[in-house]
């Protein structure tokens, strides 16, 4: 990496969500993983913070409970027969 | 179909993905979060000493493979043979001759740039004995661009990658 | 050097679906709908219901209310169903008769103010700034000591209830753009375009609004997981 295209490990936590969303340019996104490959530091953030998102995303394991459904059938049924 | 190489931790794990790869099966890119977020990443010789992690595979690529900045990127890649050659011992090789370079560059430095050359000469021999590759590489390059611009950083990279070339097998850069 | 853990208790990350207009197995559900089917009104509800309650939940104060809204909001697609041409995704349809009556039951029950304005808030950086190395110093803005791995931790610590419902807690207490983008980007799996188009948001706004986001929710889940682990 040259000095010109050197990156702190502080701006490198702001572009995390802009490197997960692909949104970096190619020469951005380069020295992103250029920056990780040489820090444990920042690979350790990187991984929490996928790890955080992942945990995140089973927060959908709930589905409809029986009593919602029956009430809900119930508003069906009145609005199909009024 | 073209072949490169992919840097892995070890385990076979994406270093910024974290996806484990399989062997011998074709992975594809784009789409899965997961994955690289836009395609298959992978190194030509010339491109590795920036990637170098613990473990080093061949990979084919294929499909739409593009040139990236010191990357190659494709919509599918299959790692099949590992690189048996990069071991411990050969990163320990490459980070030595990293930090000799940059401890002569030292030795042989004048005036302003004397002093951050030399900090970086304490870096590399603090770091050369764990193995570092990549670090040691970047150090590397970094006092030669603060020797000779960024030429002197160019063929500091040259260097590196001739030396892996040779010293593994390698595609020659 | 770290990787990520491979978790096998979670759902593998899903593919985000982009923006379409109402597809075809749905044009097929909608009539059914319409003619009464109650299977059709079943499916719906199973593949919706939960979103709904979780989504109103990002506008509502408690969990009783979030099924109240999403009670009407069924009856308000129901209602409206004549009038949906099928120009938007049927998701961001019942989103919007969502939004509506989800803001309106929060503005009643004085809850919260409708959506903070971006320019409302202050710069707040992703990490505490105390972290970093000072300017001036050789490795200013560099990590002062590394942030903890969660690789190695002992898996149960990270897929368990509480972990799970420190997560909800961190959401629960965003200011309310910002709970409503990572909640429907992280736990409904919406596509950043869907986002900015029902929330009616740039892509640099949204964007930012999610990192924000995701950084008050990484530290807060940092600071329970370094928690000592009592046996």
């Amino acid at each position: 990496m040259l000095i010109s295209e050197d990156l702190t490990c502080q701006e490198l936590v702001e572009l995390v969500t802009e490197y997960l969303e692909g949104t970096l340019r190619p020469k951005d996104r380069d020295r992103f993983e250029q920056h990780v490959v040489l820090c444990d530091g920042c690979a350790y953030y990187l991984d929490q913070m996928r790890t955080m998102i992942a945990l995140t995303d089973s927060l959908t394991e709930e589905s409809i409970t029986p009593e919602a459904r029956e009430s809900l059938l119930h508003v069906f049924r009145e609005w199909k027969g009024g | 179909m073209v072949r490169a190489y992919k840097c892995l931790r070890p385990g076979r794990i994406g270093p910024f993905s974290g996806y484990r790869w399989p062997v011998g099966v074709w992975v594809e890119g784009g789409g899965n979060a997961a994955l690289c977020l836009r395609g298959i990443h992978a190194c030509r010789t010339e491109d590795l000493p920036y990637w170098l992690t613990q473990e080093l595979w061949e990979i084919e690529l294929d499909d739409d493979v593009r040139r990236e900045h010191r990357k190659l990127v494709a919509n599918r890649g299959r790692i099949e043979r590992r690189i048996e050659a990069w071991t411990r011992a050969s990163a320990a090789g490459f980070a030595e001759g990293c930090a000799a370079r940059t401890e002569q560059r030292a030795m042989q430095a004048r005036g302003e740039q004397a002093g951050r050359l030399a900090e970086l000469a304490a870096d590399a021999a603090a770091n050369a004995a764990k193995g570092e590759a990549a670090l040691l590489g970047f150090i590397a390059a970094r006092a030669a661009e603060l020797d000779s611009g960024t030429e002197g950083y160019a063929d500091e990279r040259r260097a590196q990658a001739n030396w892996l070339a040779s010293e593994l097998g390698l595609e020659a850069a | 050097m770290a990787f990520m853990p491979q978790l096998s208790r979670l759902p593998a990350t899903r593919y985000s679906r982009s923006v379409a207009q109402v597809g075809a197995a749905e044009v097929e559900l909608l009539e059914a709908l319409r003619e009464g089917q109650e299977s059709a009104f079943t499916a719906l509800v199973e593949e919706y219901h939960a979103s709904i309650v979780r989504v109103a939940r990002t506008y509502v104060s408690n969990r009783a209310t979030a099924e109240e809204v999403a009670q009407e909001t069924w009856l308000a697609v129901l209602n409206g169903l004549d009038r949906f041409e099928g120009r938007a995704s049927l998701k961001t349809w019942i989103f919007r008769i969502l939004a509506n009556i989800a803001q309106t039951r929060a503005q009643r029950d004085s809850r919260s103010l409708p959506f903070s304005s971006l320019g409302d808030e202050s710069s707040e950086p992703a990490v505490d700034p105390e972290r970093f190395a000072p300017a001036g110093e050789r490795w200013a803005g560099h990590w002062k000591s590394y942030p903890e791995r969660w690789d190695t931790l002992p898996e149960e610590r990270l897929v368990g209830d509480e972990t799970r419902s420190r997560i909800e807690g961190a959401i629960e207490r965003l200011p309310s753009i910002q709970r409503q983008v990572i909640t429907l980007r992280d736990i409904e799996g919406w596509s950043a375009e869907e986002v900015c188009s029902a929330l009616e948001l740039s892509e640099t706004n949204q964007r930012v609004l999610l990192h924000r986001a995701r950084s008050k929710v990484r530290q807060a889940l940092e600071a329970y997981l370094a928690q000592d682990y009592e046996c």
